[in-house]
């Protein structure tokens, strides 16, 4: 089709005014990347904005190096896989137990769930709660209480129910039980819908630095997220990697002079993102997906 | 009634285990809310710990609150503004580009952002507003003007946060708009083009209109979290120098409650600002039926 003038112009606006927003949102990542890539010091001298100057992974093998972050590292690697197991377990149990439409008491039970998105008791009755279950400071703080999502469980209730009746009938008929028609049937046919909410449920878990901030005073059993949460406000180096036998090791390297707390940040920001950025061109078509699977009406 | 429990008996198990971390998880802290009329600290349950009647709420009087409240106003307010409209525009815009390669490369690039944490986010801002070679403020000198400490200052807090809650979100936010306008009727569309329309009479008449019953959904799904303007956004960038403009509620109950242990006054906050988005919630639903015919229920 061919475009008359106004509308081409239109077009170059559009298209200048959509890459700066893209620009707006890739650069900072490079330049994290740049940063962290430099060597410190010569990074702190400014004009690194691209590329580094003086490229070294040293800021990475300090931060790698490092026991408390390896073990915040475990920390969130391993909340991540449990939680969303148990999120998609409990969640899709209930979503498929309440999409049988003659079961007794199944609008008073979807009313019990619908009231807890509607109204809290907010945060501090929460935490006395966790504390009466001697989940504070355990490592199940982070999966037990989010092991429901009542929003993903609507969700999940939506696309249940959107199957076609027949073919459940038809395993019923042929003598299958709730156990089987879920197994042979619902969750086969759910996959692309469980691989977005799953997808949901991990990058929460693998982003969340309030618990391990709130909840958790163990700095065993802290995150990734709460790790980089302290390391924000820190002055110096030294507040980060703690006096441990690591940083004389360097020190004797003599490389501990090149390392600023900048450099040390923007690694350690990087090995939290890093995975996201690898694998979000993979997944982004599920996320967007269970978006729309799950709000839009009609 | 009881052989029909017995035949769903199946369906009840599976549905238990979620009941049950909701009873525990949600409705006993609903009951926990009593701890706002009493005087309660760890150590005491909530049900053995005295009354004291409105005593926890004695905030009322306390300026600082008033402070608090007025912040958490402005950074609804500010948000709300911006941040509500913005990814309209954006989808709309996205809408008008012909190129579909393009089109995708938009799109994906503007979800990105969604997928980092605000702690993420909080250093993005510090590598680039910091004093000490923050890429703005390198910019700034270069032209001749004075570095500004971004980072602990009153006026650029505001700021700060409105746009890079826009940064994170608007391109995720779109995604139900863009949704909405693919099922317009094509034929629309040529009928304007037959009348003479051209691509801003179209997107006035008839996208904007077509996108309209979900903006009003979009509208109350986003009133409940209106008031929780975001403790995941504020605190991690709330410092002693931005706090007089930075605390907000959220921010406040945690220091209250959690840190200095006034579990009582904490929780009755919580309280009124659960109560204050639910009616937000109530109220909303109720316009947009009445405007549209269509609510959530």
């Amino acid at each position: 089709m061919k475009l008359s003038a106004s509308e081409r112009t239109g077009q170059i606006l559009i298209i200048v005014l959509l890459s700066l927003l893209c620009v707006s949102v890739l650069y900072p990542f490079l330049y994290m990347l740049a940063i962290s890539l430099n060597v410190g010091s010569d990074a702190a001298n400014g004009g690194v904005y691209l590329w580094p100057r003086k490229f070294t992974l040293y800021n990475f093998q300090v931060v790698l190096g490092n026991a408390v972050i390896r073990h915040a590292y475990l920390i969130t690697i391993l909340r991540t896989i449990i939680g969303t197991i148990a999120g998609l377990l409990v969640t899709l149990l209930a979503a498929f137990g309440l999409s049988y439409r003659g079961l007794p008491l199944r609008g008073t039970l979807l009313g019990y769930v619908l009231i807890t998105m509607l109204f809290s008791g907010g945060l501090i009755p929460f935490y006395i709660q966790l504390y009466n279950l001697s989940l504070v400071n355990s490592f199940w703080v982070y999966i037990i209480p989010s092991a429901f999502s009542a929003w993903n469980m609507f969700v999940m209730l939506k696309f249940i129910q959107g199957i076609p009746d027949a073919l459940i009938e038809s395993a019923e008929l042929d003598g299958a039980g709730p156990l089987r028609v879920l197994g042979s049937i619902v969750v086969p046919l759910s996959q692309p819908m469980l691989a977005a909410l799953g997808l949901f449920v991990a990058v929460m878990h693998w982003n969340d630095w309030f618990a391990g901030a709130f909840f958790v005073s163990d700095q065993n059993l802290i995150p990734v997220q709460t790790f980089l949460q302290h390391l924000l406000s820190a002055q110096d180096v030294s507040t980060v990697l703690g006096s441990n036998n690591n940083i004389e090791a360097l020190a004797r390297g003599s490389m501990l002079e090149n390392i600023t707390l900048m450099s040390i940040k923007m690694a350690t920001v990087m090995i939290s993102a890093i995975p996201i950025l690898c694998v979000y061109p993979f997944l982004q078509r599920y996320f967007v997906k269970g978006v729309l699977i799950g709000s839009v009406k009609g | 009634m009881l052989a029909k429990v017995v035949k769903y008996r199946w369906q009840y198990l599976m549905i238990a285990p979620a009941v049950v971390l909701l009873f525990l998880f949600s409705y006993i802290p609903m009951a926990g809310i009593q701890v706002a009329f009493k005087d309660f600290h760890i150590g005491l349950t909530i049900w053995n710990s005295p009354w004291v009647g409105l005593e926890n709420f004695s905030f009322l009087q306390d300026d600082q609150f008033w402070v608090v409240v007025r912040n958490t106003l402005w950074i609804a307010l500010l948000k709300f503004i911006f941040g509500f409209p913005a990814p309209i525009l954006l989808a709309l815009l996205i809408n008008e580009v012909r190129h579909t390669g393009f089109k995708r490369f938009v799109q994906s690039v503007s979800y990105l952002p969604h997928f980092f944490s605000w702690i993420v986010v909080a250093y993005i801002l510090q590598s680039m507003l910091t004093l000490d070679g923050g890429l703005v403020n390198q910019f700034i000198t270069n032209l001749g003007g004075q570095p500004i400490f971004f980072l602990g200052s009153t006026e650029w807090f505001r700021p700060m946060i409105v746009v890079s809650g826009l940064w994170k979100e608007i391109g995720w936010n779109t995604i139900l708009y863009l949704a909405a306008i693919t099922s317009i009727d094509p034929q629309l569309y040529e009928a304007a083009r037959v009348e003479g329309a051209g691509r801003l009479a179209q997107m006035r008449h008839i996208t904007f209109p077509g996108i309209l019953p979900t903006v009003s959904i979009v509208l109350i799904l986003s009133m409940p979290s209106l008031i929780a303007v975001g403790m995941d956004q504020i605190y991690p960038l709330m410092n002693p120098a931005n706090q007089p403009v930075a605390d907000v509620l959220d921010t406040y109950i945690l220091r209250n409650g959690l840190q200095q242990g006034y579990f009582g006054t904490a929780t009755a906050i919580g309280l009124l600002s659960s109560a204050i988005s639910l009616l937000l919630v109530l109220f909303t639903n109720r316009i947009s039926r009445k405007l549209n015919g269509e609510g959530l229920w």
